[in-house]
């Protein structure tokens, strides 16, 4: 059976706020679950990266999955809004805390250099601003303008929820990307298997194409600390 | 004793149904933020409809609904429509997030195009 996965979910300083999104996520069927944190950096003043919580901090014990055995995975997504070529720096230290990044451009100029040059396992397009649901006509259109331009291949989507009410269910939102203009097995992929494969490239990009990574391991008795390759 | 001894050939005749069933028969259940608030049936179809007009405009408003049960305890519902307007219902239940300026979702827990496969749902089962 395929595995659902909601890639955003905003994340909140409310600890009891973000414990009920990730535990109503494994009730409707999500296996995966990815905390975005969202960056915005400014040239006015110099900002920090935010550091994401530790998982283990933010529930005691993870939940289980409606209808699997396991309990539901969460991982950590930094999200960087960019208006300038240079809001992003690709190997900047701050990013190795996070699972997964994303891009967010607001010019089509730095769009295509998403798609093209960086290193980034998401490139998000946000089609609709916290606009009063007036506005709402614009997602649909927007969206499906962006359907018909990556022949839907290689979407996802997700929830952007910060409440647990916000959720909605895998088979829902597969359905939503129907009215989006994705084929059948296109919109079901938006959230399963297409998903997968960011989670995949993220490991890839994080471990040098998957092959050698790094570990720093306890040392008793020796004084200095070396860091050992392991080769998988 | 011709007629046991002749083998009769049987024809077969082979019948493949697509979209058998007119309808498709929705279970769903109402979740609010406020979680005492109370709907009686006629407000759940209002409700529902004004969602449908809001996402399909009149198109979507005349789709022909029907609420064939509902418990007004655990606001759960089973809803027929016909299987045309589907993707229409579903897509505008999805959508909708307000109730009277509370949060709501709706939470769409079987769908199937025989009313009989709604009897059984294989989520429930406890997993040990």
């Amino acid at each position: 059976m395929s595995v659902f996965m909601d890639l955003n979910v905003l994340f909140s300083p409310d600890r009891n706020r973000l414990q009920g999104v990730i535990e109503t996520a494994a009730h409707l069927g999500f296996s995966t679950v990815a905390i975005n944190y969202v960056f915005e950096p400014s040239s006015k003043k110099k900002q920090e990266v935010p550091v994401p919580c530790p998982i283990s901090e933010l529930i005691d014990q993870l939940p289980v999955v409606q209808g699997r055995s396991r309990p539901i995975r969460v991982l950590n997504r930094l999200t960087v809004l960019m208006s300038d070529s240079s809001h992003f720096r690709p190997s900047a230290p701050e990013y190795r805390r996070f699972d997964l990044l994303a891009v967010q451009p607001t010019t089509e100029k730095l769009f295509h250099a998403a798609c093209m040059l960086y290193d980034v396992d998401i490139v998000c397009i946000s089609v609709t601003e916290k606009l009063p649901f007036i506005f709402k006509r614009y997602t649909i259109a927007n969206a499906v303008c962006l359907m018909d331009s990556c022949k839907g291949k290689n979407v996802i989507l997700s929830s952007a929820a910060e409440k647990a009410l916000e959720l909605r269910g895998p088979y829902d939102v597969t359905n939503l990307g129907l009215l989006f203009g994705l084929s059948d097995g296109d919109a079901k992929e938006a959230v399963s298997s297409t998903c997968r494969a960011v989670l995949l490239h993220a490991e890839t990009r994080r471990t040098a194409s998957g092959i050698i990574y790094t570990s720093r391991i306890q040392q008793e008795a020796l004084h200095d600390s070396d860091c050992r390759f392991r080769l998988t | 004793m011709h007629a046991v001894d002749q083998k009769e050939e049987s024809v077969f005749q082979r019948v493949v149904l697509k979209n058998a069933s007119p309808f498709h028969y929705m279970k769903v259940h109402l979740v609010l933020e406020n979680e005492t608030t109370r709907l009686t049936a006629v407000e759940l179809k209002h409700f529902i409809i004004s969602g449908l007009k809001t996402l399909h405009g009149e198109v979507g408003a005349a789709l022909n609904v029907d609420v064939l049960k509902y418990d007004d305890d655990t606001l759960t519902a089973l809803l027929r429509v016909s299987s045309r307007g589907l993707v229409k219902l579903w897509s505008s239940l999805t959508l909708l997030g307000s109730y009277q300026n509370q949060a709501c979702a709706f939470r769409v827990l079987q769908v199937s195009p025989f009313l009989l496969a709604l009897s059984g749902n294989s989520r429930e089962l406890q997993l040990d």
